[in-house]
């Protein structure tokens, strides 16, 4: 397990670099002077000039990827163009929308894939198991910033039973529950039918098994055997999809974030780029990133946790 | 173990209960604004709140809220002027180069600074001298202060626009001396002392609160609070708005379409100003342009009032020059073209010219790439194959500029759009003959247009300054290089039960709002 862990965190690590290094490059593979573009045309010659040097872009490109791996190793991601705030700071204030965020919105996922998951299974090739999977793959083939748009529409601007826009109150957390429901329910509802149709394709595999009709034929409840021995087993996969499934409702939450104008990582990322506040983009992509890469770590290692063949796999 | 079974019946039965549950009364709604607080969108956070080194736009509206201003822009009908604030109790243009103010007694800063001082405006004048903004005040020679309310602005030569583009606008904005020395020279996301009806908090990524400031003794703002929501897009305001969850927002040129056959109920729109100015312009330089025939002739093919129905959605006001709606020296026709496919067919032959095959580069934004498609079809028609070249803003704002490559060398057409004050200097100063290569990207110089622009900027009888600006453009016209398209306005959308108060220059003054 330990050497596992090592070979793992050493590939997460070389990952992180890598976008580190894809991220420079576009900065630098961008037409027009980073500088210039930054702050905008009309910026005076003085201003472009101090902006060069506080941004190191008078340096050699390759002195500007040291000096950028170095700082973030310790934690530094540089200063916003416009405020001189930390990055670091700004991240700082928003992640904290998106986790919550992306976390109702996979945990509402989770608590009902689950559940249907397992009811088709249980019933297969009935018409429960066809409307399960009908609403599945509906869920799947549409897209969050579609669900976000008409959820909108539909219950803030006709019906007004949420809020349409915001994060709601600071220390309010009732407020805040009622701003977080549509845009989890955008973001999380296409994973419904992901896990859904994950667990049902895991259970009927586990529920072939011949420790499960042995435990049938000693008689015991049905219930638990699909609950208590053969959801055990096929949950398994589905903890790798959730650890994925994260790192995509990230992506996802960007369209949310917008729509609803919450804060949030994937809010900022985007209004960076149209501010063309590099900083900003940089910093919170690589967070975003290494946000993900942990996460999926995380999911792997609970598997190789669970399952032994899985640490020799590597 | 009781298994589920599904039937037509209790389908039915469950969609209809989900049906007439939605349609019950009583459920939580979310009623729009209460009668004192106001909530509005911001389209970005607030980055720099100093006056000296702010991005602009939202920022200048939390300064008018926070800061005192010795002038503020006054609508006159159809045209813009200035007029003394509050925060003054005389605000005098002695000769071309002094101007004389006094300040209001019983100004007072928060935050235990004392009162507002004619030393207070020195400081932040000269500052902006060194400031990113000192282009506002290159006028300025200094401030004397000739007591603790009174003083004079010296100019160190005449300058008609400084009260209009300079006291007015944003960095007409006065700081507290001694708060913003005290926080090392310069601030960000935080006021060091306020003085105006309210105080000023942020949350960063969600909302600006103005709170009603308890030591404001001048006139009581209609609202207690406003709420500035920080939503990036536009189109998620506008939903904001129809949801009840904001008062007034900006809305873009497609929604004023819809909002015109079908406004929502109790509202209505308010435009702020139409301070942009667009127009196609051309290489003069250009091998394939350096013929003016051909020019003209480009000119008399375009269809300027099919771009506003087709990209604009009607929603624009047509252009005849650089100079906006409002504004000293609008013109309010073309002098030297019009819409004449035959004519422009007769110049091109004339010309000796055909086969001609041009490329039309712009901004990669929804309404000006369907404008240059509709350029595209109405110089088709004369036998002009245009390739469109959609642009990303780094590229784009860089292709006329010398110092940024040699993109210039091949700009044949172009569609631009500039924002301006309140002034015809500001739109004018960017054709000086100095400008060719940097701003000036159709490449003409004219001795006649550089003189004019000298003369604007001294002059002070408004009927003259008229006829100065009249007449540049006619110059500019002339040359053949500009096709020119709309003034887009800022337009505002809100509840009928409040009157918005807005800059010319589309930035809102939430002091100024009413209740109707």
């Amino acid at each position: 397990m330990i050497i596992y862990l090592v070979k793992r965190l050493g590939l997460a690590l070389a990952v992180v670099l890598a976008v580190i290094l894809v991220l420079f490059s576009l900065l630098h593979l961008i037409p027009g002077d980073p500088a210039t573009i930054a702050l905008g045309p009309r910026a005076t010659p003085e201003a472009v000039a101090r902006y060069a040097a506080k941004m190191h872009l008078d340096e050699p490109v390759w002195m500007q990827f040291l000096i950028y791996v170095k700082n973030a190793a310790m934690g530094d991601l540089g200063v916003d163009v416009f405020s001189d705030r930390s990055v670091t700071t700004i991240i700082g204030e928003r992640i904290g929308f998106t986790l919550a965020l992306v976390s109702t919105g996979l945990g509402w996922a989770i608590l009902l894939g689950i559940p249907i998951g397992c009811l088709a299974a249980v019933k297969p090739n009935t018409a429960m198991d066809r409307i399960v999977g009908i609403l599945s793959v509906g869920t799947i083939a549409v897209p969050s910033f579609v669900v976000s748009i008409w959820s909108l529409l539909i219950f803030a601007v006709v019906l007004r039973w949420l809020p349409a826009i915001g994060a709601g109150e600071p220390g309010d957390l009732g407020d805040q529950i009622s701003h977080l429901v549509l845009p989890a329910f955008a973001v999380g509802l296409s994973w419904v039918g992901y896990v859904s149709r994950m667990v049902r394709a895991s259970m009927l595999e586990v529920m072939g098994e011949n420790y499960i009709r042995s435990a049938h034929a000693f008689g015991l409840e049905p219930r638990r055997v699909v609950y208590g021995y053969a959801l055990r087993v096929a949950v398994l996969p589905t903890i790798t999809l959730i650890g994925m499934g994260f790192g995509g409702l990230i992506s996802s939450a960007v369209f949310a974030e917008i729509i609803f104008a919450r804060p949030g990582i994937g809010k900022l990322i985007f209004d960076a780029v149209m501010a063309r506040n590099f900083p900003i983009v940089q910093g919170a992509v690589l967070v975003a990133t290494s946000l993900y890469i942990s996460i999926v770590l995380f999911s792997d290692l609970l598997i190789a946790w669970f399952d032994p063949r899985v640490r020799e796999s590597l | 173990m009781k298994s589920l079974t599904t039937s037509r019946r209790a389908f039915l039965a469950s969609t209809a209960a989900i049906g007439a549950y939605s349609l019950l009364p009583g459920l939580p709604k979310f009623a729009y604004a209460d009668g004192n607080v106001l909530k509005l969108r911001l389209d970005s956070d607030n980055e720099i709140l100093d006056p000296g080194y702010m991005t602009g736009a939202t920022e200048i509206e939390a300064q008018k809220q926070c800061l005192p201003f010795l002038a503020e822009y006054a609508r006159n009908g159809e045209t813009f002027g200035w007029q003394p604030t509050y925060f003054v109790k005389k605000l005098e243009q002695r000769d071309p180069t002094h101007i004389d103010f006094e300040l209001e007694e019983g100004l007072v800063w928060s935050n235990g600074y004392g009162p507002v001082k004619a030393s207070d405006v020195k400081f932040s004048y000269e500052r902006m001298k060194e400031s990113d903004w000192s282009g506002y005040f290159t006028a300025l020679d200094h401030v004397e202060v000739t007591g603790d309310r009174t003083g004079t602005i010296v100019l160190n030569t005449a300058f008609a626009p400084f009260i209009m583009i300079t006291l007015c606008h944003g960095p007409g904005a006065i700081v507290c001396a001694q708060a913003v020395k005290d926080v090392g020279g310069k601030f960000t996301n935080k006021f060091p002392a306020v003085c105006g009806p309210y105080t000023y908090e942020q949350t960063p990524g969600q909302r600006a609160t103005f709170k009603a400031n308890p030591e404001w003794n001048g006139p009581k703002p209609a609202f207690e609070r406003v709420e500035a929501n920080v939503i990036t897009e536009v189109k998620a305001a506008e939903l904001a708005f129809e949801a009840g969850e904001l008062d007034c927002t900006k809305i873009g040129s497609d929604t004023l379409a819809r909002y015109q056959k079908e406004m929502p109920a109790g509202s209505e729109i308010t435009v702020g100003g139409e301070l942009q100015y667009m127009w196609m312009g051309m290489n003069t330089e250009h091998p394939k342009l350096k013929d003016q025939k051909v020019r003209r002739a480009i000119q008399h093919a375009i269809d300027v009032d099919s771009i506003l129905a087709g990209a604009y959605s009607g929603t624009t006001r047509k252009s005849h020059g650089i100079v906006c709606p409002g504004l000293i020296g609008q013109r309010d026709a073309t002098k030297y073209y019009s819409y004449d496919p035959a004519k422009a067919r007769a110049l091109l032959e004339e010309a000796g010219v055909s086969g001609l095959q041009l490329t039309l580069r712009t901004l990669n934004q929804q309404e000006r790439v369907l404008a240059a498609q509709i350029i595209q079809a109405n110089l088709a028609a004369i036998g002009i194959t245009v390739k469109v070249m959609p642009l990303d803003s780094g590229p784009f704002w860089e292709m006329g500029q010398e110092s940024k490559g040699d993109t210039w060398q091949d700009l044949e057409l172009w569609l631009m759009r500039f924002g301006t004050t309140p002034d015809p200097y500001e739109a004018s100063q960017w054709f000086v003959s100095s400008q060719v290569g940097i701003w000036n990207w159709e490449r003409w110089t004219s001795e006649e247009y550089d003189a004019l622009y000298q003369q604007g900027i001294v002059e002070t009888d408004d009927a003259k300054r008229r006829e100065i600006y009249l007449k540049m453009q006619d110059i500019m016209e002339e040359t053949g290089a500009y096709v020119w398209i709309n003034h887009e306005p800022e337009t505002f959308v809100h509840r009928s039960s409040i009157n918005v108060n807005s800059s010319p220059s589309g930035e809102l003054n939430y002091r100024r709002f009413t209740r109707t």
